[in-house]
């Protein structure tokens, strides 16, 4: 009976060990059997997390040492043909998870204008047809009250004033969620629209000083405004922050937006790996300004509060859109 | 040809690569064939455990092609849609699976029936 031990040959375990090893294979007999070693490399190199760096690293290394022992031209052609397919067959599952990242991108993009459509769609029936049932309430409830005796009437008056209250409300909400200033006057009106609420709202101070004026293209200016509501959203909720400072202005060539709070800050890191609600917010930010050729970097600690800073190309500003959407 | 042990993989992926080395695809495109082979023979392998892949020479008006059957009589897919969306195998990264296949390929049908089986019919067309 054979036992583990007297088996000549132990399986390699690591990957390094692996790809040596089927490289050299590969390279003594060549066939499909090495290839297909290959390709199952590659898939365990993917979920493995292995780097293309990494890859291309050890592929160099082995093909280097197996140049060094070889003798003749003719022979180092071999190992170089054969060391091309091998390193080929390793790389296309990575082909195909690139060509996946591609499509999710792209449908990524696609996915933001149809959300951007809904949330016009729904500030639209919170704003009109809500706002047209209230008036329809308020024209029923003066019907009531002409009938009623002096304090019932006091009471629905009272009901009255309360359905203001929720129909200020509402179109405050509705104004956020799609402001008409966005499109009538541009996204720093709106953010300032927008920071009055979120103060009252969430008690926190809202600063806003800006060197720049006039419009941007509408998809930058909607991606602007999505990814400056999203900060302070996050500045309401998370921070405990008490002070909010946007700054928008241009440096050299290019044109800056930072949003700072003074409250606890968080792991950047930790909350981008998460895949969490905020985690995934903050990739969302990442990708909207990708979509319009910019870039976001975040500079937060605990206890250090958070900077976020929104970097574009200048020439957005006078409509040259850099791979602006649509 | 059958399918169901890691050699079998071998030989489909080396008859994939000379059928299309034999029609003139570039060997990058041969090398993403054979990719496709191993894709749908691991699918047959680790859900039927056992299979069948028909590799085809295609022609459509002015151009030529290799197609590629790969069909079982396992326990089929319930869900095409979700078996398609990417992420959802087991394959821990997305993209790879069946919706690698059908980015890697130009054509891609399937079809299955939960009980009696799947079948995977790509095809690629030369340039």
């Amino acid at each position: 009976m054979k036992t583990d031990t007297q088996r000549k040959t132990k399986l390699p375990s690591t990957f390094e060990e692996e790809y040596r090893s089927a490289f050299g294979e590969c390279a003594q007999r060549g066939g499909e059997a090495a290839l297909s070693r290959a390709y199952d490399l590659g898939r365990r190199a993917i979920s493995e997390k292995k780097s293309l760096m990494e890859i291309a690293s050890l592929h160099h290394q082995a093909l280097h040492g197996m140049l060094a022992d070889a003798q003749g031209a003719a022979r180092h052609q071999e190992l170089l043909a054969a060391a091309a397919e091998f390193l080929a067959e390793t790389l296309s599952p990575y082909e195909m998870a690139h060509r996946g990242v591609q499509d999710a991108i792209v449908a990524l993009r696609q996915l933001n204008e149809t959300l951007e459509e809904e949330i016009k769609r729904i500030a639209y029936a919170v704003h009109d047809e809500a706002g047209q049932l209230l008036v329809a309430v308020h024209l029923a409830l003066a019907d009531v009250a002409r009938e009623l005796p002096k304090p019932q009437k006091e009471q629905v008056g009272r009901i009255e004033e309360l359905l203001n209250q929720v129909e200020k409300q509402l179109r405050r909400y509705s104004h956020e969620l799609r402001p008409t200033v966005l499109d009538d006057l541009g996204w720093i009106p709106a953010i300032r629209f927008l920071a009055q609420g979120v103060s009252k709202r969430a008690n926190l101070s809202i600063q806003i000083k800006t060197t720049v004026v006039g419009r941007l293209p509408g998809p930058i200016e909607i991606a602007l405004y999505r990814i400056v509501q999203e900060a302070l959203t996050n500045a309401a909720k998370h921070s405990k922050a008490s002070r909010v400072r946007i700054r928008i202005g241009r440096k050299n060539r290019l044109f800056c937006c930072s949003i700072e709070d003074d409250g606890v800050g968080f792991d950047v890191r930790a909350v981008q790996s998460e895949g969490k609600r905020r985690g995934l917010g903050l990739i969302g930010m990442q990708e909207r300004l990708n979509g319009i050729g910019g870039t976001l970097s975040i500079d937060s600690a605990r206890g250090r509060g958070t900077r976020l800073l929104i970097q574009l190309p200048a020439d957005v500003l006078h409509g040259h859109p850099h791979r602006a959407g649509r | 040809m059958a399918i169901n042990s890691d050699q079998d993989i071998v030989t489909a992926r080396q008859k994939g690569r000379a059928l299309a080395m034999e029609l003139g695809f570039s060997t990058g495109d041969a090398t993403l064939i054979a990719t496709s082979i191993s894709e749908l023979a691991r699918n047959i392998v680790s859900y039927a455990r056992r299979g069948e892949i028909t590799l085809k020479i295609v022609q459509a008006s002015s151009r030529q092609g290799i197609s590629i059957i790969a069909s079982d009589s396992g326990p089929g897919i319930r869900d095409i849609r979700q078996a398609m969306r990417d992420g959802f195998s087991t394959s821990g990264s997305l993209g790879l699976g069946l919706p690698g296949v059908r980015r890697l390929m130009d054509d891609f049908e399937i079809a299955s029936e939960p009980g009696r089986g799947t079948m995977v019919t790509v095809k690629k067309w030369k340039l």
